[in-house]
């Protein structure tokens, strides 16, 4: 109980890493100008789940949600929202200062598809932007390109081979 | 012959574009099922419907010469319409067909072949004194050759697929040592799109507009062209959004490039509706790129500014009727604006994104025409194109276009995949795009940002999780609800909602 009275501020972190706090309690309107607009949540037949908000429907969906992350789909551009309460906003900074930077870049298929041609082999070094494989999906081939500059520790993905999302392809050693 | 019962060799919304043009002339369609889409809206449109589900092929039917002509033949279908896409400018197919004694609604197989070939087609064009970017004169062989080439003409370079179109096989090349793995990339692309590895390189030009004009011809030798089509908006070489007619174009230019987009399919004896593509640089150079011989997605920008449908045309001169439409007839009036809303995620690259529509809803105020075989419960599969519909917007002029189509673009209503709604409400926004002083490279140069959101916006989904969180609280005490929730604890939810 006393814990939940300390709490004055509530911290979002959205997927562009963009930091909001609000103070709380936390009420469903949003001030545009000099008016406030009050956000619902209704579903119906015809529209499924939507936002009243500004006299206007907007599509919304839930895509996951993991602990305290969410992933929501508002207005066709989805946003990843964390959670954090003050507490554990600091937690998480003391955690990540004691954590070492990540060494190896795993790069996973962005979409299904099919693998064409892999340009690069295991120990191969690459710079980031490099095409490294070419993935067919939906008649479009798409360069899979580094993320980062580094040097090749596994190939994973095979010519011809079908993959789905996620699967991983590439491991790249970060330099 | 007159054309009475027509194939379909095609499907989606360019299948129900067809048949809603048959209906009123009064030809029969037939469509072909397959188990990839076996309950595809384009099915429920056909008035006869051939069930290929229980072919196993590693080829889409739609892709299956022998197999479509058979489906002709043994549904008593006297012509096909290809569509766009899949067989529409295989010249084979087209020679097939009238070896069969069955109507192709496009050109003549020759045609095909010439403007298909774009090392020909460049050829005839050079031969006709069409203005042209410098490039390598035919098909270059290997790496070695096309530095040498690429030395004499300047980088940057495009190294393009002789056989190819709609952007595959296709690399830019600013440096010579970019030159090997691009080289291969293009190569191998064309093979596997086109199975020809062919490739020729040509000047690049930076940053141009990309112009076509859309051409009818009739078997009598007639040709006219129908005003211009703008579609600078695309991505690798995909259009995105497409207007007519272009704010690049007076009437002065706009007269000097349609005669000769009209001597090009004159140069082929052209006959059906095309289109002749052109590059359009900064200081109004134009340059010939490729002639197209089939009906093009866009296609409805044109039918809106002209008032002429251009899938009658098609079916009226397979039939061998005189074009009755003289070039003095074309007046182009108004504006018109398609946006291709696919399946693709803007916040991902438009990386695809196929599933199941779960609904969709389109506007439908008389400036709107949408074109689609997508409705609530189709799916998006991945071995098609990823398009949803197409939505085209009018005005009376570029300004009120724009406007409308702003509003049109507030009142789709897709759920189930991502779409490119969000990149098109950037789009119409955007100062660039407003003063048409945009060229080719305006996604590039937008540097990932393809999709805009307010700070209120991301508000509002932010309080839309925690509405819905709640929600699902009081109606469900497990997480049930929560198809992908594997971590979530109910416990942990609770606490974390009583402390909002």
């Amino acid at each position: 109980m006393n814990d939940k009275l300390r709490i004055k501020k509530l911290y979002t972190l959205s997927s562009e890493n963009r930091k909001f706090s609000f103070p709380l309690p936390l009420k469903n309107k949003i001030r545009i100008g000099k008016r406030d607009y009050i956000v619902q949540l209704k579903a119906d037949e015809k529209y499924g789940m939507y936002i009243l908000w500004k006299n206007r429907k907007y599509p919304v969906e839930i895509v996951r949600s993991r602990q305290n992350k969410y992933e929501i789909l508002f207005n066709d551009i989805s946003y990843i929202f964390t959670v954090e309460t003050p507490f554990s906003m600091k937690r998480m900074k003391v955690l990540s200062t004691g954590k070492g930077k990540t060494e190896k870049e795993s790069l996973k298929a962005p979409m299904p598809g099919k693998i064409i041609d892999i340009l690069v082999r295991e120990g191969s070094n690459v710079l980031r932007g490099e095409p490294l494989l070419i993935l067919e999906a939906m008649k479009m081939q798409n360069e899979i390109q580094s993320p980062v500059n580094g040097q090749i520790i596994r190939v994973l993905a095979k010519p011809d081979s079908n993959v789905m999302k996620d699967d991983l392809l590439i491991e790249i050693k970060v330099e | 012959m007159k054309i009475n019962k027509m194939l379909i060799a095609n499907r989606g919304e360019i299948a129900i574009r067809i048949m809603k043009t048959a209906r009123r002339m009064k030809i029969r369609t037939v469509a072909v099922k397959t188990a990839v889409e076996p309950n595809a809206m384009y099915l429920s449109l056909a008035d006869e419907v051939f069930d290929n589900t229980e072919e196993v092929s590693e080829i889409p039917v739609f892709l299956d010469i022998e197999k479509l002509i058979s489906i002709a033949l043994k549904t008593g279908a006297n012509a096909v319409h290809p569509g766009y896409g899949f067989l529409a400018e295989n010249a084979y197919f087209a020679q097939k067909c009238l070896d069969n004694e069955i109507i192709f609604i496009g050109p003549s197989p020759d045609a095909i072949y010439k403007m298909g070939n774009k090392t020909i087609a460049r050829k005839l064009a050079l031969k006709n004194g069409i203005p042209m970017a410098m490039g390598s004169n035919g098909n270059v062989p290997n790496e070695e050759e096309a530095v040498k080439i690429a030395e004499k003409i300047g980088y940057p370079v495009i190294i393009k697929a002789a056989s190819g179109g709609g952007g595959r096989g296709m690399r830019i090349v600013r440096k010579s040592d970019e030159m090997d793995k691009m080289f291969i990339i293009a190569s191998k692309e064309a093979e596997k799109a086109f199975n020809d590895p062919s490739v020729f390189i040509e000047k690049y030009i930076e940053n141009p507009k990309h112009i076509e004009f859309q051409i009818l011809g009739d078997t009598k030798g007639n040709v006219i062209h129908l005003g211009e089509r703008e579609c600078s908006i695309q991505r690798k070489h995909q259009k995105l959004l497409e207007e007519s007619p272009s704010c690049a174009l007076d009437s002065g230019l706009r007269k000097t490039m349609g005669k000769i987009a009209v001597q090009i399919a004159k140069a082929v004896n052209y006959f059906s509706a095309g289109t002749v593509e052109f590059l359009l640089d900064s200081e109004k150079n134009f340059y010939f790129m490729e002639m197209n011989t089939r009906i093009q997605v866009e296609h409805p920008v044109t039918e809106i500014v002209t008032g002429i449908d251009l899938i009658e045309q098609q079916i009226r001169i397979a039939n061998g009727e005189e074009l009755k439409i003289k070039q003095k007839d074309i007046k182009l009036k108004g504006w018109a604006i398609e946006c291709r809303i696919n399946a693709e995620d803007v916040q991902a690259g438009f990386a695809p994104d196929p599933g199941k529509i779960e609904r969709l809803s389109m506007p439908s105020e008389n400036y709107v025409r949408v074109d689609t075989g997508i409705q609530s419960g189709s799916s998006i599969v991945s071995s098609y194109d990823s398009m949803i519909a197409k939505l085209i917007v009018s005005g009376r002029d570029r300004k009120e276009a724009i406007k409308n189509c702003k509003l049109a673009l507030d009142k789709v209503w897709i759920k189930g995949t991502k779409t490119t709604l969000p990149f098109f409400r950037l789009l119409v926004r955007n100062q660039k795009f407003q003063d048409g002083t945009f060229t080719t490279a305006f996604i590039e140069d937008l540097d990932k940002y393809y999709y805009n959101s307010e700070y209120e916006e991301m508000l509002a989904a932010w309080l839309a999780t925690k509405l819905f969180v709640e929600e699902n609280l009081q109606e469900h005490s497990t997480n049930a609800s929560f198809e992908n929730s594997v971590d979530m604890s109910p416990w942990l939810l609770n606490k974390r909602i009583n402390q909002f």
